[in-house]
């Protein structure tokens, strides 16, 4: 398994201090609830995370989710080795500070999924951390609510 | 922190002049009779005609309270009302209801929108994750969605009433009035297929007849409330009451993105010559896309 270089590092157009608050955030988010729209995401079970660890192969930046395709590393033997991830959608990504190159093809990860319960190389996005950087992203909506003016 | 400026009265429903004088009326409705065609058919032609703003119906614009910016859904309100708040589903329907949400439950949840037609109405107000944002113009107000391309709410303010037989729509025919600071929307004309949802995967076909009466205000600087009366005679025993609370943003990253639903049953690649293109996605029936 590559070894991760935990940095610091700025977070896309926001300042390095509010990197550590959305790192920080996403520890602390990291067992509450996604909310997602356009179907349901209960065919994920909310109750496993599996933890994917590769490189990204494809980033599909489109509505209604965005689509990460992960190729694990190593490859697992007698498994799928290419995962498909399931995020919400491009603006609300936004909204909690993503990017379409926050996350891109070639970057090595550790994406953390709730796996479809059918067994099939899927998941919803809960967590990822750029191997190479440090950087967590999470994508929990109730995020963008409290960024609001209106709280 | 602007607050909402005083409307004084309702500007799109000032009634314009009769192009009829009112003494002719008696000899134009004999005429009516005897002719079987109305006498003053230009003038019913002229009333269906959307009169061109003047700058004073611009000007007016600024009396209305101020909606600006992107509002955004409260989900775990939305998360909490549908706990909390359900509708007074029939017997027949609240079967089907039961059995969705064991479905949910179960980790098979329905898919109610995965065929990427529009939520509609109400179900928008009522589920959406996504943002809208609301426009004034001189006898509209106008709301657009995200997620969809086709989301889109007309709501016209210019005095006229419903259609008498309305072509059924996702979003139905609507009309709305100002008392105060609140906009008053009436909503008939939904097709009978559109849900009312109460999430993604629990909701019924309305089933006809439905009637959705709104009142829009602000709650707070930037809180808007909309609440909703929804009455649906054949999946509801009586109207329900609920309310969907939106939060203004204001930074630019809240800014209102294009979303096409249809998008995610693609992929972009690169063709053999170099193109980019478009192919079908790995898409399950539940709408989970798949590696290729």
């Amino acid at each position: 398994m590559p070894s991760a270089t935990r940095k610091d590092p700025p977070m896309h157009a926001s300042s390095p201090t509010a990197a550590r608050r959305l790192a920080a955030a996403a520890i602390l988010l990291a067992a509450a609830a996604s909310a997602y729209g356009h179907h349901s995401f209960n065919m994920f079970d909310s109750d496993k995370v599996v933890s994917l660890h590769g490189t990204v192969q494809e980033v599909q930046w489109s509505n209604p989710h965005v689509i990460l395709l992960v190729n694990l590393d190593p490859k697992p033997e007698g498994k799928p080795a290419l995962w498909s991830v399931e995020c919400t959608s491009p603006g609300n990504l936004k909204r909690i500070g993503w990017t379409r190159k926050s996350i891109k093809a070639g970057d090595r990860v550790d994406v953390e999924i709730n796996p479809l319960r059918d067994g099939s190389a899927g998941g919803a996005f809960h967590k990822a951390t750029l191997l190479d950087t440090g950087q967590v992203f999470t994508a929990e909506l109730r995020d963008a609510e409290k960024a609001g003016d209106g709280y | 922190m602007t607050l909402p400026r005083p409307v004084t009265g309702a500007p799109w429903r000032r009634a314009r002049a009769p192009a009829v004088p009112l003494l002719a009326l008696p000899f134009a409705a004999l005429l009516a009779l005897l002719t079987g065609a109305p006498a003053w058919g230009a003038d019913a032609v002229e009333a269906e005609r959307n009169a061109a703003p003047l700058a004073r119906d611009w000007a007016d614009l600024g009396l209305l309270p101020d909606w600006s910016g992107v509002w955004y859904p409260r989900i775990s309100d939305q998360f909490a009302q549908e706990r909390a708040n359900r509708p007074p589903w029939k017997p027949a329907a609240a079967a089907q209801i039961a059995a969705l949400e064991k479905a949910e439950e179960a980790g098979k949840p329905k898919g109610l929108f995965v065929n990427c037609l529009p939520e509609g109405m109400p179900s928008w107000m009522l589920i959406s994750h996504n943002a809208l944002e609301i426009l004034f113009t001189p006898g509209r107000v106008t709301m657009l969605g995200e997620s969809d391309g086709n989301r889109l709410r007309r709501i016209y303010t210019d005095g006229r009433g419903h259609p008498d037989d309305p072509d059924p729509s996702f979003h139905g025919h609507s009309i709305g009035h100002w008392e105060g600071q609140t906009l008053v929307v009436d909503t008939v004309g939904v097709a009978p297929e559109v849900y009312l949802a109460v999430s993604e995967a629990v909701g019924l076909p309305n089933n006809g007849d439905l009637h959705v009466v709104e009142r829009l205000h602000l709650a707070g600087p930037d809180t808007l409330d909309d609440e909703l009366e929804i009455t649906a005679p054949q999946i509801l025993s009586r109207p329900w009451k609920t309310t969907r609370i939106y939060q203004r943003q204001r930074a630019r990253r809240f800014d209102i993105v294009e979303g096409v639903c249809r998008q995610g049953d693609f992929r972009s690649v690169r063709d053999a010559q170099g193109n980019a293109i478009y192919v079908p996605a790995h898409l399950t029936s539940d709408g989970n896309v798949l590696p290729p």
